[in-house]
C-alpha cells in the first residue's frame, strides 16, 4: 500500500545543511498498524509528513495505494490526500470556531458533496468514537481525550484507506490515551484502515503490528 | 460549504472582539460617509425637481466691467558729449495696471440683451438673496427670499402643493403675491397647505399667497428659496445702475443646441452691450461675463478658476481622488489587520490544506469571510448614514439643504466597500494560501 524508496529529506539554510532522513526503504502493506519510534529529532515527523503528502523528499520515491506522487503542491495530490489519507495531530488541531460535527466534517468540504450528506457522514464517525452526544459543543468545551477522538472522527469521516497519526496520545494521560489506543485499533482490526503512528511511547508502540525505529534520519530497525 | 465559512467568520469575529471592531468600525464610517456624500451630491446635482432641466441650463450669474490703465512713460537717456551732458527723452506708451469691478447683474440689461437668443428656450432672472426677518410669536423667522419672473416656474419644475406660480400677467401689474415653500407655510402659518389668500407680512408689505410648493432643501438658494415675489414688487436699491444690480440670469437652451453655443450666443449678445453709458462712472473699457453651465457653476464652488469648463474638470478629479483616497485608506488599514488575523489561524490553514483544501478553496474561504465582515459593516454604515443625514437635515448644517437616502447610492457604496472588502481581503488570503503545510501547522498554539 505504501512504498518508500531512497528516500532522503535535506533542510537547507544559508549556512547549514541538515539530512533529516537519509535513504530511508520502507514497505507498509494494507492493514497495518505501524508505529515509528525514535529519539526527539530523529526524523519521525518528518518521516510521517512524507508519506502524508504534506511535504516534499529531497531525494526518493513514494508510491500511495498504487499511485507515485511527483508534485506534491498540486490540486490532484490534495485531491488525493482528501480521499485517501486522513491526519491526527498531537496538539489536535481542531478548529475553535466551529462546533464537534462542523471540525468533523471539515475533510467532505472539500469533496463537492450535500450538507445533508456530510451532516451524516461526520455523525456516523462521532458515533463510532462515541461522542455523538457532543456534536454541537464546541473545542473549548471539551476533554484532552474528547478532543482527540474529535480528531479521530474528522480523520475517518471520509473513509480513507490510511490514517497518519502523530503522537495522537502525547497530550494525553494514559487513560485518555489507552482510549484513544483502543479507537485506533479498532479501527484497523474491523476496518482494515492501515495506520502509520508515530510514538514516544513503548508501551502504546507494543499495541501496534510492527516498529519501525529511527535514530538520527537513518531507519535501524 | 459557504455556510460552513459564515458559520466560521461570525464566531471568529465574535471571538476576536478588538480586531472585529476595528474593521467593523473602518467599513461603516466608510460606507457612511461614502452613502451621506453621494446623497448630497445628488440632492445638490441629480435630475430632480425642481432641477430636472438643469442639464439645459447655462447660468451667469456676474457681469463685469474692466479698465486697462495706459500711460506715457518718459524715458531719459543721459550721455556726455566732450564734458557736456546730453539729455536724450525718449517716451514709452505702455500699460500700468487694471481695474476692476464685478458684481450681479441689472435685471433690466438682462431683458434687453439676453432675451430671446436663438439657442434660448427660456430664460429668467432672480434675485435669491434678501432675506427678511419676521417674528411669529415672538419667535425670529429668517425668510429666504427671492424676486423673480414668470419664466422662473416654466425652468424649474417645483412641485405644488396648491395654488399656483404667478405668471406675467402678475409681474406686470406687480400684483403683490407671494408663492411659498410648504417648510415656510408650516413656519409661519403653522399649518404647510390651506393657506392660499392668507397674508404674509414681509417688511412694510403684505402679500397675497397664491401658491405653495413642497420644500426640497438645496444648498444653492436660487433653488430652494423660503418665499418668491414677482422681481417688480422688489424695491429700488439705491446700489443698481445700468450695468449692476442684484440678479442672475438663467438661460434654458433649446433641446437641439449645445450648451457651447448657448454659451457662445451669451458671450455674442454681451458684446453689444455698450460700454459708454453714463453709468460708467469710473471709464471701464472692457465688458465681461461668464457663462456656465449649472454643473460648471456647482463645480466653481470646489475649486475656483475663471474658467468653468476647468473648473468642472478639477473639481471632477478633486471628488474622485477624494473618492478614491477615502476608500483606500480604510482598505490598506484592513490588509494590514487581516495579514495578522490571518497569522493566528496558520495552524487552521494547515489543517485545511492538509484534509484536500487547495489553494482556491483558502482564497474562497477568506474571502466568504471578508464578505460576511463587509456585509454586517455595511449594515452599520446604513444605520450610520441614516442618523447623519438625521442630524444635518435637523440641525440645519447645510443651510436650507436636505439630503436624502436613495436606496441605489446604498448599493453603489455598497458594492464599493465590498469591492475593497475583498480586495482587502484577498492579499491577505493569498498569501497564506502559499503557507506550507508542514509550517502552517508548527506554527499553531497549544
Amino acid at each position: 500500500m505504501i512504498t518508500l524508496k531512497n528516500i532522503t529529506k535535506i533542510y537547507k539554510t544559508k549556512t547549514i545543511e541538515t539530512t533529516a532522513l537519509n535513504d530511508i526503504d520502507l514497505h507498509v502493506p494494507k492493514g497495518e498498524f505501524l508505529s515509528i519510534m525514535g529519539p526527539s529529532g530523529c526524523g519521525k515527523s518528518t518521516l510521517l509528513n512524507i508519506i502524508g503528502l504534506l511535504d516534499a523528499p529531497s531525494s526518493g520515491t513514494i508510491e500511495v495505494d498504487g499511485q507515485q506522487v511527483k508534485k506534491y503542491a498540486s490540486r490532484a495530490t490534495a485531491k488525493f490526500r482528501n480521499e485517501k489519507l486522513g491526519f491526527i495531530f498531537q496538539s489536535f488541531h481542531l478548529i475553535p470556531d466551529l462546533n464537534v460535527i462542523d471540525n468533523v466534517e471539515l475533510p467532505l468540504l472539500y469533496r463537492n458533496m450535500p450538507s445533508k450528506k456530510r451532516k451524516e457522514m461526520a455523525a456516523s464517525a462521532l458515533e463510532s468514537v462515541g461522542l455523538a452526544n457532543r456534536k454541537s459543543h464546541f473545542p473549548s468545551q471539551l476533554s484532552g481525550g474528547q478532543k482527540q477522538r474529535v480528531a479521530i472522527a474528522r480523520a475517518i469521516v471520509g473513509k480513507p484507506n490510511i490514517i497518519l497519526a502523530d503522537e495522537p496520545t502525547g497530550n494525553l494521560d494514559s487513560v485518555m490515551g489507552d482510549e484513544v489506543m483502543e479507537i485506533l485499533g479498532r479501527l484497523n482490526k474491523e476496518d482494515k484502515t492501515t495506520i502509520i503512528m508515530v510514538t514516544h511511547d513503548e508501551r502504546m508502540a507494543k499495541k501496534t503490528d510492527r516498529l519501525v525505529r529511527l535514530y538520527d534520519g537513518t531507519q535501524v530497525a | 460549504m459557504i455556510t460552513n465559512y459564515i458559520k466560521l467568520a461570525i464566531r471568529g469575529m465574535g471571538r476576536r472582539k478588538f480586531f472585529t471592531f476595528i474593521s467593523l468600525f473602518g467599513i461603516s464610517f466608510t460606507l457612511g460617509i461614502l452613502m451621506v456624500n453621494l446623497s448630497f451630491l445628488q440632492s445638490e446635482l441629480g435630475a430632480n425637481k425642481p432641477l430636472s432641466n438643469k442639464d439645459d441650463f447655462v447660468f451667469m450669474s456676474h457681469l463685469a466691467l474692466k479698465r486697462t490703465h495706459f500711460d506715457t512713460i518718459p524715458n531719459i537717456d543721459t550721455t556726455f558729449d566732450q564734458g557736456i551732458a546730453v539729455y536724450d527723452t525718449t517716451f514709452e506708451y505702455k500699460k500700468t495696471g487694471s481695474s476692476m469691478t464685478q458684481s450681479n447683474i441689472s435685471h433690466d440689461l438682462i431683458k434687453t440683451f439676453f432675451s430671446n437668443l436663438p439657442s434660448t428656450e427660456n430664460l429668467t432672472a432672480f434675485n435669491p438673496e434678501s432675506i427678511n426677518d419676521v417674528y411669529i410669536n415672538g419667535i425670529k423667522l429668517s425668510i429666504q427670499t427671492m424676486y423673480t419672473d414668470a419664466n422662473y416656474w416654466k425652468m424649474f419644475d417645483h412641485s405644488f402643493i396648491e395654488g399656483r406660480s404667478f405668471n406675467e400677467t402678475d409681474v406686470e401689474i406687480s400684483a403683490p403675491v407671494a408663492v411659498i415653500s410648504s417648510k415656510t407655510a408650516l413656519n409661519y402659518f403653522g399649518v404647510s397647505e390651506n393657506v392660499i389668500d392668507k397674508e404674509i407680512e414681509i417688511g412694510n408689505n403684505s402679500y397675497k399667497i397664491i401658491g405653495v410648493f413642497k420644500h426640497v432643501g438645496k444648498f444653492i438658494p436660487f433653488v430652494s428659496p423660503d418665499l418668491v415675489l414677482p422681481y417688480a414688487v422688489e424695491p429700488e436699491s439705491p446700489y443698481s445702475n445700468y450695468y449692476n444690480g442684484s440678479y442672475r440670469a438663467m438661460f434654458q437652451k433649446k433641446s437641439d443646441v449645445s450648451v457651447k453655443k448657448m454659451k457662445e450666443d451669451i458671450l455674442t449678445a454681451a458684446a453689444t452691450i455698450p460700454i459708454d453709458h453714463p453709468d460708467n462712472q469710473y471709464g471701464y473699457n472692457e465688458l465681461e461675463v461668464i457663462p456656465a453651465s449649472y454643473m460648471e457653476s456647482f463645480a466653481q464652488n470646489i475649486y475656483y478658476d475663471k474658467d468653468p469648463e476647468k473648473s468642472l474638470r478639477t473639481a471632477k478629479w478633486i471628488v474622485y481622488s477624494l473618492f478614491l483616497f477615502f476608500l483606500l485608506l480604510p482598505t490598506l488599514n484592513l490588509i494590514n489587520l487581516n495579514i495578522s488575523r490571518i497569522l493566528d489561524r496558520s495552524s487552521e490553514i494547515g489543517v485545511r490544506k492538509a484534509f484536500g483544501a487547495h489553494q482556491g478553496n483558502i482564497i474562497f474561504q477568506f474571502i466568504i469571510e471578508n464578505i460576511v465582515q463587509t456585509f454586517i459593516g455595511g449594515v452599520l454604515g446604513l444605520a450610520l448614514a441614516i442618523i447623519i443625514i438625521n442630524i444635518l437635515n435637523k440641525g440645519g448644517f447645510l443651510g436650507s439643504a436636505e439630503l436624502n437616502l436613495y436606496p441605489k447610492f446604498f448599493i453603489y457604496s455598497f458594492l464599493a466597500t465590498l469591492f475593497f472588502g475583498i480586495l482587502s481581503g484577498l492579499l491577505p488570503a493569498w498569501r497564506m494560501s502559499k503557507l506550507h503545510i508542514v509550517k502552517a501547522l508548527k506554527n499553531a498554539k497549544l
